[in-house]
């Protein structure tokens, strides 16, 4: 720390710090425009020149550090004049049309002029307009209110990773261009709108929010994102019950520290959509009739009654939703426990992350992420695999970009598709879809044979090595390449500069872990971790990043029929005897079925409660799925849309969106942050634990719950690793999990000192490499897979009720490889058909070389129900099916 | 070939000796081919030559290509270097004369003396030649011509030393950076040396991109190892391995020797790897810069070097801490790099022995502009300002009135002539507000608008600004503005308070130095010249005649009574002379007297001799006012109706007869009090008849008489009361300057010494004094020509002393030629100190005087020197060394009067302190021209017609139409190049004989010749 003086008062600061936020930080307001903490300083609006004893001509304070025993004067007259002067040409350089701009009252440069009272401009303004940029869906530029501070252009180099905005010109033509001077949507922006938020002024506005109100009619929420799991703090701005626009919060505790993607901040208008489901409906007679949620509560609980009295207690089923908050579904997992007493209960986790939770289990002891989510700012080098980050976790992926373009991040990708990220990866392995395990194994193999594991974390803290030396000793290089289709340079390449940085991380999706051998792929990838000692420390770790925005809290809940909430086995008698205590009831303390029990194999349930999931929709081989849950004799769906899935039930509860409710969310990494009502329900739609509350209550189990604070008390007491969360230590910001007692810090860092297996050693588990299920053949010659896109979640069922992100991403577009389109005489635009052994989709072509030849991809998140063609064979371990692969038959149709 | 040793790098230059020395027993033809030489044609000689050697068979002759000597004045240029030493240079070269040289000088032994160029002459031999010494010495593209004359050798030496010795040298020497902002190179080099990294860099900024600024580039071209070399040391010093040079791609020829030199160093070793075997590792790379001004800042440079966007940040950090790539970096000029081979080769106390208190060394200056000798020049820090632009350059070409220097581009300022005797120096220079930037000299003439200079500038900042700081980006476009209102005549009066704020807050506050400087040509010339400003912004007038606003032709706006020249010309051209007399006459009351002595500034801002002459207008208008006489055509604008406010004139002079005239057209009655007994003040008692015959000069005064103007003759005006209370309204002083300087010596009251104006006044009267044989007369004004030649024609041999040289004579230079002609000496340089005599002056003791320091109108002022006097034998002395107003009575009258005599007035509107009271014409002025005087008379009609009318008075004069008429359209025949008709003149040996006219006036057709040859400017306005 040294001391400065500024305006005569002294002020402590660490030395080097920034000389404007030190004297924000004290109360001290400097005029500026062109800082902004979190972008690099520039010092061009010269608004903020200082006088620092010492140095010669005027400072400016955003580019100066402070220095012991510095003297600063912040303002005198001559400065004040200057600024004046300086402020006056400003707002002669463009028209400021303050009366109906979107930034009037949140706008800096207009507190400037009030703040030095300037009414008269003495000199003439430019009265040269220049044109709206209004190409894009979500982002009006406006170069007439620009002040060329170069925030956007910083926030999307330095926040966004892009550099789509930059500066042109020269002298007074100087502007902020986009792209190559094209409209903003011609270029490859991807509406994060870092930019908006970093614009002092209304030259980068919200389209949508255009008139939709101003600043001072606002109520401003921060809430959790309810989107992605990467658990984004934002901030809701409503006016009257309508959601008007969002901000990336900046404190210091978001761990977005004011990022945001484009669903994040424009893909929120589906809580105001008119579609939105408003009252309890009960189907009659094949069509759907509106209901009092008395009636319609108790129908469902007489008809749950009458299928368990009839069919028996395991014949009732439940699937829960990682939307829903923490709160909801602990009380969803206790309805299913306490008034059914059976384990029915899965997420759609057993589609998508099941393997991990059970690797990651048996190899450390917990199914999570070993490290934050963020990669730490020590990490040197980064594994992502099978994992289209800049779609799945984009304000992550905007971070590592610029960390890659900075030279402090070594990107090593794993991917069979040409992705955005690929082009700033150091080094690109492109394996064929469902070959993870060999080219895993061949770069263990190297590591052993080149003698670059740590032999001490490995001799320390783990056990299994020789079994794992013996197996991956078959994985020679070459082997691996013929089976992969990596050249073995790379895969040498690969493992050598992951075993060489000091500190690598592992970041993984679902192209790891959706294939009959998920599991197996997954511990190959927890073996490389421990072989080469990355693990219990900053910047390490073994992280897979979940899809949705509570997978934690839902997985932590125990909506799954073999745990309870805290990852303790049902059929642990302590565990179950704690439980029926705090419950009052009596519990099933077998297993009870997967998602994959549920709904691949008829008549295994009768009656299925679904909250807030659309399986109709997400699920493999649809056929199939359609045909066991028609035939169920009843079904309930809570949600907030009318979904496929709604479609099918008898009943329907309409349910709250986050924005409408209280409650927490547990991020893919452990944080568990607060989510905030901003509006009101819809309609006479309830929160989700209003509702299964109310269920419970008809089927004899108290829940009598006031607000969700008082769910998180008795989670709190009930689980473990939740001991020490509440409320009231919420509201100073988010806590990492475990967190077992109130004065507990959270644990960021998993496994510092040992693991949670019995031995407290992690455990290697090698596996053989296993072909997937269906390879192509000559009838279905191509490989057929599927992923995500930025712009839509859950199956696109809120996402395309936004207008941004529907606007953006209407359609699901099959990519075919230019060499395979040119035989099958495709175009873009055209159509094919899509045709697996079990069933066929339409889809428009684009010809791309993101997909290797003898591959095709798709999205799914239109009408096109692309599940029709997916395969259901399952992970022996896990359940979970080969979602990522599968043989089809490509036709075009003229 | 790799020199790997000190001993190695002494071998080659041995052996390198050793060629030369067989190469000089050869005639060398060396041609100059800088960038400049190749595009005045210097290709086209070399060929010549080439051509020469190979059909006459020279073959003792050996043709070179150097780069250039920096003579831009004399492109293309060629040296022929004999054996025996003899160096002869040509220039203007071409072709044809190439032969005469091949076939007289090669062939025949002989310098063809008149296309060789005398080198000892101050372009020259007051040159100090360092960095440029080998500039046109040696072949650019052989490192062994560099190694021949010690090259590389201060590399060798400097790695044998410590870095911190090295450093010591260098910070010994004083060196200040070449690049503009004098930093002390060796302070920089240590800071980098101090910086703890892993890489460290050195830079060379080769982005000249001033206006008119070209010695990097010539440098380059000349000598491209100076700078590599010292490149090295400077990377030995610091601990730099690489260097980069940061060159403008518009420099291919700097660029492509550039890359020879390079290649070559790298080729001998002397860059790369393990250095002269010192360990030292030094590359350089260049990178060309793409054009953009902004990248000669050093941290824009440091950006566009790593590829990014040109702008510049702020500093701290300097480069020389955090620099390219983040890395500790030293950025120098090629001008101080090139000085580093010659401080370590030849020490710094060497180095230092020349320049200023504060700057040590040489310093390369670009001449260019308005000046004799354009031309690079390398001269000692400290020389004066006016020794650079007068004595190297040979000051304003043309006859024109210098003006100012522009120094340091656009980030400098303009230096006046008052202070041409500052050294220059980084100090003095700021101390005017001045830079010396890269050492641009631009000299500007009295053709050059100051308003105009500031605004061309910041157009150039303008449009190089990279944008990003907001004072650069919107305040020279606010800047222009005003300038530009000011120019078209718009400006306001609170435009220079708004002009100033306004700079001032983009010097203060603007990121980097283009933006911090941008303002300074505006402030400098707001601050030296800001009487320009003020007569674009109150009177609506661009004195130097560029703001094109502001006039209808050039010719108009420099012709004090604004004349419609080229409408009079047009209608001589047609022969419609009687119309073209009518145009004259809307606003000249007396063209017969004009036409005959009327100092034509006109003719000086003629367009006419951009193409070979200009245009002889005053002898047009004389024909037309003669042929007005000739025929009896009696002409004056139509007068407005008759007024009853009666207006007093006191004096019968030009500006006297100039506010009557004006006065009466509106209608006033108007009477004119006249001292002597005869009407016309100075043009009847002090212009000599030969110039202006005065029955012509009656005849016109008469024509006035015609309009209703008394005039009283005898009647002196002691009491201003009296005129207003016999029931004038307003009154108008135009008492001329009838009074003489006395010049203060003993003998002056000896009889025979006369005073100039009483002389003339004598003689005009038709009482010449008895002159004698031998007459000299004192001064160099036009009054004291006239009295030289008046005495000529009184039959003296005559003698004029003037204590200056004869260019800085004030009188009109065809006037001294004729005096010259007709036999008058002049002693120039000379100054009376003792007038003896008994009864009458018998002789005159002169005393030499030598010249010193600038004066602020550019010319030396002389001192005495001593122990030179001399005797001149003279039976009349005329001392005509100043006019001076007689206003001794006035002043009692509550008007206020300078020390000098002159009336103080208004500048604009000529009011003095006294209501109703108004002066001008040489009582304000002191001796000026009859034009000038007629114009501050009609100004001061204009202020009285205000005044009478109760309006208030207008600094700007909009004289009314009083008759519209028809000019012809211009010719749209292509104008060919055409001498001016010339005019006929007496015979200078008969001429003295008698009083004569000199001047015959054109015939008709001589008139519609030269009335032809206007180019019609007027078109199109």
């Amino acid at each position: 720390m040294v001391t400065i003086t500024v305006d005569g008062k002294k002020l402590e600061a660490p030395a080097g710090a920034n000389l404007l936020d030190v004297c924000r930080e004290n109360g001290i307001d400097i005029p500026h425009l062109c800082h902004k903490k979190g972008l690099s300083p520039v010092g061009v609006c010269r608004l903020c020149l200082v006088k620092v004893t010492g140095m010669r001509g005027l400072a400016p304070a955003c580019c100066t550090q402070v220095k012991e025993d510095m003297e600063v004067v912040t303002e005198d007259e001559e400065i004040h004049e200057l600024r004046r002067t300086n402020l006056e040409m400003l707002l002669s350089e463009h028209e400021h049309n303050c009366l109906t701009c979107e930034s009037n009252g949140n706008c800096e440069l207009e507190d400037l002029v009030y703040r030095f009272g300037i009414d008269t401009v003495r000199f003439p303004a430019n009265k040269e307009k220049m044109p709206l940029d209004d190409s894009s869906l979500s982002i009006i530029r406006d170069p007439n209110k620009c002040v060329l501070c170069g925030r956007c252009v910083r926030a999307c180099r330095e926040i966004a990773g892009r550099s789509i905005l930059e500066f042109s010109g020269r002298g007074p033509r100087v502007a902020v261009i986009a792209g190559l001077n094209e409209p903003l949507d011609q270029t490859a922006c991807t509406s994060c709108g870092a930019c908006i938020q970093a614009c002092p002024t209304g030259a980068l506005t919200e389209k949508q929010a255009r008139f939709q109100g101003r600043n001072w009619e606002f109520h401003k929420v921060r809430t959790t994102c309810a989107h992605c799991a990467g658990g984004c703090q934002l901030e809701l701005w409503t006016k009257g019950n309508q959601l008007v626009k969002v901000y990336g919060v900046e404190a210091e505790d978001a761990i977005n520290k004011g990022h945001a993607c484009v669903k994040g901040r424009f893909g929120m208008d589906f809580v105001n959509s008119p579609e939105r489901l408003t009252d309890p409906l009960i189907k009659r007679n094949g069509r759907f009739e509106k209901a009092d949620w008395t009636e319609a509560l108790a129908l469902v609980a007489g008809r749950f009654t009458e299928i368990k009295e009839k069919y028996g207690s395991d014949s009732l089923g439940a699937v829960a939703s990682p939307k829903n908050t923490t709160e909801e579904c602990y009380l969803l997992q206790k309805f299913v426990r306490a008034c059914w007493q059976n384990n029915n209960i899965d997420w759609c986790v057993r589609f998508c992350h099941s393997p991990t939770a059970v690797a990651l289990t048996r190899a450390f002891g917990a199914g999570a992420n070993t490290n934050p989510i963020n990669v730490d700012e020590q990490t040197e080098l980064l594994m992502v695999i099978g994992l289209n980050l800049a779609h799945n976790y984009p304000v992550g992926a905007d971070r590592i970009r610029r960390r890659v373009q900075a030279d402090q991040l070594d990107l090593l990708f794993v991917d069979p598709r040409k992705l955005e990220m690929t082009s700033y990866a150091d080094l690109w392995l492109r394996p064929q879809p469902g070959s993870e395990l060999a080219w895993i194994n061949a770069m263990m193999h190297v590591i052993i044979h080149e003698n670059l594991y740590d032999e001490a974390f490995v001799r320390n803290r783990t056990e299994g090595f020789e079994e794992l030396k013996r197996v991956v000793t078959e994985y020679p290089p070459e082997r691996a390449e013929e089976i992969t289709g990596i050249p073995r340079e790379k895969i040498i390449e690969g493992a050598r500069r992951y075993a060489r940085a000091e500190r690598a991380a592992i970041m993984y999706g679902m192209g790891v872990t959706q294939h009959i051998n998920g599991t197996a792929n997954v511990s190959g990838l927890c073996n490389l971790a421990m072989l080469t000692g990355n693990l219990g420390r900053e910047g390490v770790g073994v992280n897979p990043v979940a899809k949705q925005t509570n997978s934690g809290g839902c997985g932590d809940m125990g909506n799954v029929p073999n745990l309870f909430p805290g990852a303790r086995p049902v059929t642990n008698m302590d565990a179950n005897k704690m439980f029926e205590q705090a419950w009052g009831k009596e519990l099933a303390a077998e297993s009870g079925k997967t998602l994959s029990d549920m709904l691949l194999i008829p008549d295994n349930v009768q009656g299925l409660y679904i909250v807030g999931a659309n399986p109709l929709r997400s699920s493999p081989n649809l056929n199939l799925i359609q045909q066991v849950v028609a035939e169920m004799e009843f079904v309930v769906v809570q949600d907030i849309f009318m979904t496929k899935t709604a479609e099918m039930a008898d009943v329907i509860l309409p349910a709250a969106t986050f924005a409408e409710k209280d409650g927490s969310f547990t991020n893919g990494a452990r944080l568990v942050q607060r989510v905030r009502q901003a509006v009101a329900p819809v309609g006479n739609s309830l929160p989700d634990w209003q509702i299964i509350s109310r269920l419970s209550e008809q089927m004899g189990l108290t829940a009598d719950y006031r607000h969700p604070s008082e769910i998180m008390d008795e989670i709190a007491s009930l689980v473990p690793p939740y001991g020490g969360i509440s409320y009231q230590r919420l509201e100073n910001g988010p806590i990492c999990l475990p967190c077992p007692d109130p004065d507990h810090p959270g644990t960021p860092i998993l496994w510092k000192e040992k693991f949670n297996t019995p031995s407290g050693k992690g455990q290697f588990y090698p596996a053989e490499y296993s072909p997937p299920a269906e390879m192509p053949d000559t009838e279905y010659p191509f490989i057929f897979t599927t992923g995500k896109a930025i712009w839509h979640m859950h199956t696109g069922a809120y996402t395309q009720r936004s207008k941004v992100l529907s606007g953006l991403a209407p359609l699901d577009i099959l990519q075919v490889n230019p060499a395979d389109g040119e035989k099958l005489d495709l175009r873009d635009d055209s159509r094919v058909r899509v045709i697996s052994r079990r069933g066929e989709i339409t889809l428009p072509v684009i010809l791309t070389d993101c997909v290797e030849q003898g591959t095709v991809y798709t999205t799914f998140y239109s009408d096109v129900p692309v599940n029709l063609v997916t395969i259901d064979a399952l992970d022996p371990v896990a359940k979970v099916p080969e979602l990522k692969m599968c043989a089809v038959r490509v036709e075009k149709i003229s | 070939m790799a020199i790997e040793s000190l001993p190695d790098l002494e071998a080659w230059q041995k052996r390198v000796n050793e060629e030369k020395t067989a190469l000089a027993e050869n005639i060398r033809v060396v041609v100059h081919q800088g960038t400049c030489g190749i595009a005045s044609g210097a290709g086209q000689i070399l060929k010549a030559f080439q051509d020469a050697r190979k059909t006459r068979w020279l073959k003792s002759v050996v043709i070179q290509e150097h780069s250039c000597i920096g003579c831009c004045y004399l492109e293309p240029y060629a040296s022929i270097i004999e054996p025996e030493g003899r160096s002869t240079l040509y220039a203007y070269l071409t072709p044809e004369k190439v032969n005469d040289i091949v076939e007289k000088h090669l062939l025949g032994g002989q310098v063809v003396a008149e296309y060789a160029v005398d080198t000892d002459t101050p372009f020259f031999n007051r040159q100090e030649k360092r960095i440029t010494e080998l500039l046109g010495q040696i072949d650019p593209f052989k490192i062994e011509d560099y190694i021949f004359h010690d090259g590389y050798q201060a590399l060798a030496k400097s790695l044998r030393m410590d870095q911190e010795a090295v450093l010591a040298e260098i910070k010994d020497s004083g060196l200040r950076g070449r690049g503009g902002a004098g930093f002390p190179t060796g302070v920089k080099w240590t800071f980098a040396f101090q910086a703890e990294a892993d890489q460290k860099y050195m830079v060379c900024n080769a982005d000249e991109g001033d206006p008119g600024a070209y010695m990097n580039r010539a440098e380059l071209e000349g000598n491209p190892h100076a700078l590599l070399e010292g490149m090295a040391i400077g990377g030995y010093a610091i601990g730099a391995n690489k260097g980069y040079i940061y060159i403008r791609a518009e420099y291919p020829l700097a660029v492509e020797t550039l890359e020879n030199a390079i290649a070559q160093a790298k080729e001998f070793g002397l860059l790369g790897q393990n250095i002269l075997g010192s360990g030292l590792d030094f590359d350089i790379e260049l990178f060309l810069g793409s054009g953009a001004f902004v990248c000669g800042e050093e941290t824009a440079l440091l950006a566009s070097l790593e590829q990014k966007r040109g702008t510049p940040r702020p500093r701290p950090p300097f480069p020389a801490h955090k620099g390219l790539f983040e890395k500790p970096t030293v950025l120098n000029n090629v001008g101080t790099l090139s000085n580093i081979p010659l401080i370590m080769r030849k020490g710094a106390e060497w180095w230092a022995a020349i320049g200023s208190e504060s700057t040590r060394g040489t310093k390369v200056f670009s001449l260019t502009g308005q000046i004799a000798r354009p031309g690079l020049i390398e001269v000692p820090m400290g020389i004066s300002l006016g020794e650079v632009v007068f004595d190297i350059g040979g000051g304003v070409p043309g006859g024109k009135q210098f003006k100012a220097v522009q120094l340091g581009g656009p980030s400098g300022g303009c230096v006046p002539a008052r202070h041409l005797n500052m050294p220059i120096d980084y100090e003095s220079l700021k101390e005017i507000g001045c830079i010396m930037g890269s050492g641009a000299m631009v000299i500007l003439d009295e053709d050059a608008c100051m308003v105009d200079t500031a605004k061309f500038f910041l157009e150039f900042d303008r449009d190089e600004s990279c944008g990003q700081c907001l004072p650069c980006r919107r305040g020279l476009p606010l800047m222009i503005d005003m300038l530009e209102r000011i120019t078209r005549g718009e400006g306001k009066s609170t435009d220079l308070e708004d002009l100033e704020n306004l700079a001032t807050t983009v010097q203060k506050t603007a990121l980097c130095a283009l933006g911090q400087t941008a303002a300074s040509p505006t402030l400098s010339t707001m601050r030296h010249f800001r009487d320009e400003y003020e007569a674009h912004i109150i009177q609506k007038h661009c004195p130097a005649g560029v703001c094109a606003a502001l006039f209808e032709t050039r010719c108009r706006n420099a012709c004090p009574l604004h004349q419609d020249i080229p409408g009079y010309m047009a209608l001589a051209r047609a022969g419609r002379f009687e119309e073209a007399y009518r145009v004259i006459k809307q606003t000249n009351p007396l063209p017969l007297v004009l036409g005959r002595v009327c100092h034509h500034p006109c003719e000086q801002k003629c367009e006419r001799q951009m193409l070979d002459e200009p245009l002889s207008i005053r002898e047009v208008k004389r024909f037309i006012a003669d042929y007005a006489y000739q025929q009896g055509i009696e002409y004056h604008p139509p007068q407005k109706d008759p007024r009853p406010e009666a207006v007093a004139i006191v004096g019968s002079g030009p500006a006297g007869l100039g506010a009557a005239y004006d006065l009466a057209l509106e209608g006033f009655p108007v009477t004119v009090y006249e001292a002597l007994p005869v009407a016309g003040g100075m043009m009847a008692v002090g212009i000599p008849e030969y110039r202006l015959p005065m029955n012509i000069l009656q005849y016109e005064i008469e024509q006035l008489k015609k309009m209703g103007i008394k005039i009283q003759l005898d009647s002196p005006i002691d009491n201003l009361e009296q005129l207003f209370e016999n029931g004038c309204q307003a009154v108008f002083l135009g008492v001329g300057a009838h009074g003489e300087r006395n010049m203060g010596i003993p003998g002056e009251e000896l009889p025979g010494v006369y005073q100039g104006t009483e002389f003339l006044r004598q003689f005009q009267s038709g009482r010449p004094p008895a002159v004698g044989q031998k007459v000299v007369v004192v001064g160099g004004g036009n009054s004291a020509v006239d009295c030289a030649r008046v005495a000529r024609r009184l039959g003296a041999t005559v003698r004029l002393v003037y204590r200056r040289e004869k260019r800085d004579m004030p009188a009109i230079e065809e006037e001294i030629a004729a005096a010259e002609a007709e036999g008058i000496v002049l002693d120039c340089l000379s100054q009376p100190v003792t007038i003896e005599g008994q009864e009458r002056v018998e002789k005159l003791v002169c005393r030499k005087m030598a010249l010193g320091e600038f004066d602020a109108s550019c010319r030396r002022r002389p001192s005495i020197l001593e122990g030179t006097d001399y005797t001149l034998e003279a039976y009349t002395v005329i001392e005509s060394i100043g006019q001076v107003p007689r206003t001794e009575t006035l002043a009692q009258s509550g008007v206020q009067v300078e020390k000098n005599g002159r009336l103080r007035v208004d500048p604009y509107t000529l009011e003095t302190d006294r209501a109703g009271v108004f002066g001008g014409g040489d009582a304000v002025t002191g001796p000026r021209t009859v034009a000038e005087a007629v114009a501050a008379g009609q100004r001061a009609a204009f202020s009285i017609r205000q005044y009478l009318d109760r309006e208030p008075i207008s600094p700007v004069m909009a004289r009314p139409d009083f008759e519209k008429y028809q000019i012809p359209l211009a010719s749209e025949e292509e104008p060919q190049g055409k001498a001016r008709v010339p005019v006929k003149e007496s015979d200078p040996q008969n001429r003295i004989n008698g009083f004569e006219e000199i001047l015959h006036a054109y015939s008709q057709d001589e008139a519609r010749q030269e009335a032809d040859r206007c180019l019609r400017c007027d078109t199109g306005r």
